[in-house]
């Protein structure tokens, strides 16, 4: 056994062969592991995309507090976070337990916007991966 | 055929590229699997979601406090409410419900925790699916 190893170590004879095969595979492994992960992360985030459904139950334009608050639910499979709020495609600032909606989750998003009775207001909702929940609302 | 089987283990080039095309096969077949399933999965729930129908058909006051709602599942396919809504225009009120409806089916719905305004209001059943049924009361 002993005389095996001294001459394995002695032997420098296809080192350079074993070595380049042993980077080879170090590489090979390496940019299959970093595909896979993109392959991954790709379809992941294709799946929340598509899997986004957010329904509108309820639009209140509230007098007392000068605001549009609107009640969200979240029937799709993924979680949604609201990333920009347009009234007749302006940008408007909001606020409320909505702005971020787990699955099966709801609450109320208020919009701080201006409003006259009687007017019709074009309200788009958009997620952070790019949904749109808009729709046409008249004020009462 | 034996000379081509013969000639295929003696050739040893290109063999790299044929492994290389084979991954890139099982990553492709992987991501188009994976978009293709979910995305048929999608079209069923939007797809159930057209499909379900329902009626507010009538809504009415009971005493001393109360609401009393006749729904009515008008379409193919079972439906779950799970809230109910009274709005006017000074208040918004969100109930939390649990109904199933079999398709064709009908139902009177009580709730004696609901305020109902005196005034006239907007009743609203919302299903799990999220749509919604409405009834006028003036």
């Amino acid at each position: 056994m002993k005389k095996f190893f001294k001459r394995f170590l002695r032997d420098k004879r296809a080192i350079t062969p074993v070595l380049s095969h042993l980077l080879l595979t170090v590489v090979a492994v390496a940019i299959m592991s970093l595909a896979t992960s993109a392959t991954f992360v790709i379809t992941t985030n294709l799946r929340q995309t598509m899997g986004e459904r957010v329904v509108v139950e309820d639009v209140w334009f509230n007098s007392s507090a000068g605001t549009v608050d609107v009640f969200m639910r979240n029937v799709g499979k993924a979680d949604v976070q609201v990333s920009g709020v347009y009234v007749n495609h302006v940008g408007q600032s909001f606020n409320g337990n909505a702005s971020r909606l787990q699955v099966n989750k709801q609450g109320w998003l208020s919009i701080a916007c201006s409003w006259e009775a009687g007017k019709a207001y074009y309200i788009d909702i958009v997620t952070n991966r790019g949904t749109h929940i808009a729709d046409y609302y008249k004020a009462p | 055929m034996q000379t081509i089987t013969r000639l295929l283990k003696r050739e040893k080039r290109g063999i790299s590229t044929v492994i290389v095309v084979m991954l890139s096969l099982v990553l492709i077949v992987m991501i188009v699997g994976n978009v293709v399933l979910w995305s048929y999965q999608m079209n069923q729930v939007d797809l159930e979601r057209t499909q379900e129908t329902l009626t507010l058909a009538n809504v009415t006051r009971t005493e001393p406090t109360g609401i009393s709602m006749d729904i009515k599942n008008t379409g193919a396919i079972s439906l779950h409410i799970v809230a109910v809504w009274v709005t006017n225009s000074t208040m918004h009120q969100r109930y939390d419900a649990d109904v199933f409806l079999n398709a064709g089916e009908s139902t009177t719905y009580n709730r004696t925790d609901i305020e109902v305004p005196q005034n006239a209001f907007l009743a609203k059943v919302v299903t799990e699916r999220g749509n919604l049924a409405v009834f006028s009361e003036s």
